[in-house]
């Protein structure tokens, strides 16, 4: 092959890697059953905000049409008409037809004093179901006239139950039936006795998971399926997407949505103080779309609709960290246990990338045989770095050996890292994944800094067994004290995050003394014959 | 656009460096090849073959010396020096032509004190 035959299948190659991955593995039928199931025990626990806190109405929005009117009223005090239970979630309804709380029964999630997870934080601006009307007097009196609900309780197993809320306004009556289905979703269809403009929201976005690294505000997908984010102090309050399928708002690991994969909606976005994203559906006369709140869980949503996976966002690397969750999925539905399965993705990268690496050990003991002819280099050019590096590289040519990994295998190192730091930092399921012993939780650090130890160790062995030449003095120092400095970076970075690194270092190492005895054994049986 | 890359390119060589010490398989290194192309070439061929460069540094490939190449026509005078008469001319790059149009650039290894004063 000449080099451009080679360069070409390079190219080739590392593209199909990045397309195949995005295009062919995100749709894996699930087999294994997702081990943080809810768990269908009722709630006995505190009555979290019987009565919410006077939620600050949001500043009064100027009334541009076609944005949705603000309210400019105080809402105190309001009472809750309906309360439903469902194996996934327990919520109630207030006397406004907005879903006042919502608590996800998530076990892992429950705090040492019982306390569930509530997407639905009380000082919103912008509650699940609300819906504001155009007309500022219409949306005054819509704030202050009570509904009136179908049932006060509702309680869903097996089958789907309905709620019907019903508010008469001096102009018009207005009627949400709301559907809830035993999988956690519902079906919501609004219908108006005379036609008035008006806007419905998903709400703001849950409060219960937020951190700075990660996504939270309002999630689009548009018609054409592509994804916009809007994150929270970064709205322009403008916005308008027609016919979206997915309006999601979300935090780190919960989600309040609307979706609608047949007809689409229009989405407004409006802001308020603090520039974050209030999300609204435009309504009609007879209106109908479906939501789910609830946990991120890849395979909830999957089951809802593969599209519906789209709102797990794990930032810039996406394109990457999408396909990483997949890879890591896969491989935990065999083993079950998420520390393993990153274990195992990590040898099987190593395991790709394997005949590349051979094929530099293999030339750097090669390299052994020339190291006098090494050293006379170093000596003669010493204090000129530059020609000592071009006089080397001649003599590697010339012997057709070069020790050096190269640039690619260590640029394609970068992001494949950041895809593991994205998931383990964004994926609802690695949250309190346990490894084994003592890390109970991987997307958190190592609570006894055992393993960033361990990583240091293994990176200062496989320094010492790798034979490298440095032109630069200086430059060796430093790196005798990379593993130190990298110990303290990887310190408060995710467990799971820390293990990755520290196999990975691990079978560098074990990959170098196999070879190593490879040719030991070569050069024994040479001796022989 | 030129002084941004080369400014980024510098940060990385300073500091990134450490990290992924020793491990070009080619003279000058991916980075140094970078800038040498940003200097000397128009941007977005410079972008281009940096970027094949980069995909060629791996175990695949033989490595070794394999200096940029760029392309210019003699006749412009970008490269006249202009204060040639004061015969104290400190070459930093030599066009080596390859083709009509292309030439290997090659700059000069940088004299330090150490070596002056000998």
């Amino acid at each position: 092959m000449t080099q451009q035959q080679r360069m070409v299948l390079a190219v080739v190659l590392s593209f199909i890697f990045f397309v195949a991955y995005d295009f062919l593995l995100p749709k894996p039928k699930h087999i294994a059953q997702e081990n943080n199931q809810t768990t269908q025990q009722p709630l006995t626990t505190q009555k979290a905000n019987a009565t919410p806190i006077a939620s600050s109405a949001p500043a009064p929005m100027e009334n541009k049409t076609p944005t949705p009117a603000g309210i400019t009223k105080e809402q105190s005090d309001t009472k809750n008409i309906a309360n439903i239970i469902t194996p996934a979630f327990h919520a109630k309804i207030d006397e406004l037809g907005r879903i006042s709380l919502y608590e996800v029964l998530l076990e892992k999630f429950k705090t040492k004093d019982g306390k569930l997870p509530n997407l639905v934080d009380p000082s919103s601006p912008v509650k699940p179901l609300e819906i504001r009307f155009s007309d500022p007097a219409l949306n005054e009196e819509a704030f202050k006239v009570p509904y009136t609900a179908s049932s006060s309780d509702i309680k869903v197993s097996n089958e789907d139950k309905e709620l019907v809320l019903t508010q008469k306004l001096s102009k018009v009556t207005i009627t949400k039936k709301i559907i809830f289905h035993p999988n956690g979703t519902y079906s919501l269809h609004i219908s108006l006795s005379n036609p008035v403009e008006y806007y419905v929201s998903p709400g703001f976005r849950p409060k219960e998971a937020s951190d700075k690294f990660t996504f939270m505000g309002v999630l689009i997908r548009k018609a054409d399926g592509t994804i916009d984010t809007i994150k929270d102090g970064g709205a322009k309050g403008n916005e308008v997407y027609m016919k979206a399928n997915i309006l999601s708002a979300c935090d780190k690991y919960f989600a309040t949505t609307f979706y609608n994969f047949k007809d689409g909606f229009d989405v407004y976005i409006t802001k308020d103080a603090k520039e974050d994203p209030l999300a609204f559906v435009k309504g009609s006369k007879e209106f109908q779309l479906s939501g789910y709140a609830g946990a991120k869980s890849h395979k909830r949503l999957a089951a809802i609709d593969p599209r519906m996976t789209d709102i797990i966002e794990y930032g810039f690397f996406t394109f990457l960290a999408k396909p990483m969750f997949i890879l890591l999925k896969t491989i935990h539905s065999y083993i079950g246990n998420w520390g393993w399965a990153i274990v195992a993705t990590t040898i099987l990268l190593r395991l790709v990338l394997f005949p590349l690496t051979y094929k530099g050990m293999v030339s750097m003991n090669r390299l052994k045989a020339l190291s006098p002819k090494i050293k006379e280099i170093q000596k003669k050019y010493k204090g000129e770095p530059q020609k000592m590096n071009a006089k080397m590289m001649e003599l590697y040519k010339k012997h057709n050996a070069n020790p050096m990994g190269g640039c690619l295998p260590m640029i394609l190192q970068i992001p494949v890292f950041f895809a593991i730091y994205r998931v383990l930092l964004n994926a609802v399921e690695l949250k309190h994944a346990p490894w084994m012993g003592w890390i109970h939780d991987l997307s958190a650090m190592d609570p006894y800094y055992i393993l960033p130890i361990l990583m240091a160790g293994t990176m200062f062995w496989q320094q010492r067994i790798t034979p490298t030449n440095f032109t630069d003095p200086m430059q060796e120092k430093i790196m005798k004290f990379l593993p130190l400095i990298f110990m303290f970076f990887f310190v408060t970075f995710p467990a799971g995050l820390t293990l990755y690194w520290f196999v990975n270092n691990l079978f560098g190492v074990l990959q170098q003394y196999y070879v190593n005895s490879i040719f030991k054994k070569e050069k024994e049986q040479k001796g022989v014959a | 656009m030129k002084s941004i890359t080369l400014y980024l390119l510098k940060i990385y060589q300073k500091f990134f460096t450490l990290f992924s010490f020793g491990s070009c398989r080619y003279y000058p290194t991916c980075s140094e090849y970078a800038k040498w192309q940003y200097e000397k070439n128009n941007f977005f061929l410079a972008t281009l073959y940096s970027l094949l460069r980069i995909l060629r540094c791996n175990q695949l490939f033989a490595g070794g010396i394999d200096y940029p190449i760029v392309k210019m026509s003699l006749n412009s005078n970008t490269i006249c020096y202009h204060n040639a008469n004061t015969n104290k001319i400190i070459v930093k790059f030599w066009f080596v032509p390859k083709s009509d149009n292309d030439y290997y650039l090659i700059k000069t290894f940088k004299r330090n004190s150490h070596c002056l004063t000998k």
